[in-house]
């Protein structure tokens, strides 16, 4: 560190980092400081884009949870799909670094890596289009599948069936290796050092026990990593859906974050849009203080055994 | 390891990798077959690479008997071998050019948004984070915790007084729409990033330097810029696939076409009369895939290196 020096230039010196600190600042006061404010703050009134605006107090935070009919299917779909998100991206992706990481040779592991990373340059809004164009369509890949196989009677509508919508959703990205999970597992396994490895292997401890009782405890902070964007994004994210269902049919894929959207950009409702937003803020925050709290106590935990 | 143990990882993982790239190898295939192949049958090999490969063959084996192509009206023509090979070709290729003729200018558009917002990411996020990382001065933590506290507010949160915000200063329909929202929030993760890694290089080296005149430019320029590089790529490939793909901002920032980006674009096309050709949408996705296929051929190493070899903590 530079020592400061006294007096008038340790002033100025500080006024010239401030200086150039400023365009950083003032991009975040502009850009997500005002808008928060302006979130909690025009949640309080009723307004379309370029009129008037009303003041309701609470009314738009107490119609969301007491009055407007999707509130809550859309909190239960929310909640199903998280869960369903987090289930398969805290397994399918392990499961797949665990075997690339078992094989003996660089060259194929960096492969097999490789392939499982190609998925990421296709943008997300084509690999959606294609799920609903493609592989769900009613002359999609699926159907298609089963036709061939003489299972014509099990084919199905499966974005607009009511009963299959949200199903259909939770299977989007099957098996769910292709991406950045693989390789941030495949980074942890391969920060295990060889002499646990080894000691292990000296125990007699092989196969799938290693895998749960030595990989799985080790790599647990990538599970908490992707975990906590799992959770987050699936409390906030909705492209997908509306990319997909649209919500539909009914309310029966409907989230809160859509709806808000909804709201907001269909109905003209920008009041009552921030309120939704807010409460889901809320909950995000709560859900990240309480995973803070987790987090500690899991580190702890983690150097006691190590 | 024992060798049936081997295979069946191999044929785990295999299948599992078939199942997660199969999909977008019927899109490449089914961007080179016309509309009535598609809906002839979902599978198959494009019949234009087929001729294609035969009239190669020709030319390969020297034959010089012409070859029967079909016409759009369905009527035979028996043709040359030169003729056969641009008639193929162009069967081929029409799915893409006609895609290409919707998606340019919204590729244009993506570069310039993704392109500018990466380049001033890197800018301020890199300066501040080095004035945060090596200098101490009045307000640096409060600075500091200014800046990532910003981390706490989900988008979800900002989006709808984003909007009402970016309208009140008259932005929709401008790039500057996309770039300053992007640059604001982006620079928050690359100074993170980047002070966690300023922090840690040793202070030995800037104090020589210090020695031999070097001023607080010619540190940042001349000291931190060379060593940080697997840092920058990682940094820059995150925002860039960040901003490349986010579909709903510039969705909602842009009522018109002229400004729209290759995510949103997509998503225009594919609800638009263009969509009813199938084959058209399969190269637009094709197409749409291809800049950042690129973008990885050229910098896959760095990044998992960067990502992998600790300078990065996340």
């Amino acid at each position: 560190m530079k020592p400061p020096a006294a007096g008038r230039t340790r002033l100025s010196f500080a006024a010239s980092c401030h200086l150039l600190l400023l365009p950083s600042v003032l991009l975040l006061l502009l850009f997500i400081y005002l808008p928060v404010m302006w979130a909690f703050l025009k949640s309080l009134y009723e307004f379309e884009v370029g009129s008037k605006a009303r003041f309701v107090g609470l009314a738009n935070y107490l119609e969301y949870l007491v009055i407007d009919p999707p509130t809550w299917p859309s909190v239960l779909n929310m909640a199903l799909l998280t869960l369903v998100g987090v289930g398969v991206r805290l397994t399918f992706p392990l499961i797949v670094a665990k075997l690339i990481h078992s094989l003996p040779f660089e060259r194929t592991r960096y492969l097999y890596r490789l392939a499982f990373l190609i998925p990421i340059v296709v943008p997300g809004v084509a690999i959606q289009l294609l799920w609903s164009r493609m592989i769900y369509a009613d002359y999609g890949l699926i159907n298609e599948v089963l036709r061939t196989c003489g299972l014509g009677a099990w084919t199905h509508s499966w974005l607009n069936d009511p009963r299959t919508a949200l199903t259909a959703l939770m299977f989007f990205g099957f098996p769910f290796a292709g991406g950045f999970e693989v390789l941030i597992y495949y980074a942890g396994l391969s920060a295990i050092p060889e002499s646990v490895n080894e000691a292990a292997a000296l125990e007699g401890c092989t196969g799938v026990g290693k895998f749960l009782r030595i990989d799985v405890p080790l790599v647990l902070s990538q599970l908490k990593l992707i975990f906590v964007l799992t959770v987050i994004g699936g409390l906030q994210g909705f492209e997908g859906i509306f990319v997909l269902t649209q919500g539909g049919p009914g309310f029966r894929t409907m989230v809160p974050g859509l709806w808000m959207y909804y709201n907001a950009f269909a109905f003209q409702r920008m009041g009552y849009a921030c309120a939704i937003g807010v409460l889901l803020f809320v909950v995000i925050l709560g859900l990240t203080l309480l995973n803070l709290r987790y987090f500690r106590s899991a580190e702890e935990m983690q150097g006691g055994t190590s | 390891m024992r060798r049936g143990r081997l295979i069946a990882i191999h044929a785990v993982l295999l299948l599992t990798a078939v199942m997660t790239l199969l999909p977008f190898v019927f899109v490449v295939n089914n961007a080179l077959r016309d509309n009535s192949e598609y809906y002839r049958s979902f599978f198959g090999r494009p019949e234009a690479a087929t001729g294609l490969g035969r009239v190669v063959w020709r030319y390969a084996t020297a034959d010089q008997r012409a070859l029967v192509i079909r016409d759009e009206g369905g009527e035979a023509r028996l043709v040359g071998r030169a003729e056969a090979a641009g008639h193929y070709w162009a069967r081929l290729t029409a799915g893409s050019r006609r895609a290409w003729v919707v998606l340019r200018p919204y590729v244009l558009n993506s570069f310039v948004v993704s392109g500018l917002t990466a380049l001033g990411v890197a800018v301020l996020g890199s300066g501040a984070a080095y004035i945060l990382a090596r200098y101490r001065f009045l307000g640096r933590n409060f600075i500091f915790g200014f800046i990532l506290a910003t981390m706490v507010f989900p988008g979800v949160l900002t989006l709808v007084p984003s909007f009402l915000l970016v309208k009140q200063l008259g932005l929709l329909n401008t790039y500057w729409a996309m770039i300053l929202p992007y640059v604001a929030g982006g620079q928050v993760f690359a100074i993170f990033v980047f002070r966690s890694f300023f922090a840690g290089l040793p202070e030995e080296l800037f104090e020589s330097a210090r020695l031999d005149g070097a001023g607080h430019w010619a540190l940042y320029w001349h000291i931190v810029l060379p060593l940080s590089k697997p840092v920058f790529s990682v940094v820059l490939i995150m925002n860039i696939l960040g901003t490349w793909n986010n579909f709903l901002w510039p969705f909602i920032v842009n009522t018109d076409d002229r400004h729209q980006v290759l995510a949103s674009g997509l998503y225009t096309m594919a609800r638009s009369a263009v969509a009813g050709s199938a084959g058209t949408m399969f190269a637009a996705y094709t197409l749409s895939s291809l800049p950042l296929l690129v973008l990885f051929v050229y910098a896959t190493k760095p990044f998992i290196r960067g990502l992998t070899s600790g300078a990065v903590k996340l």
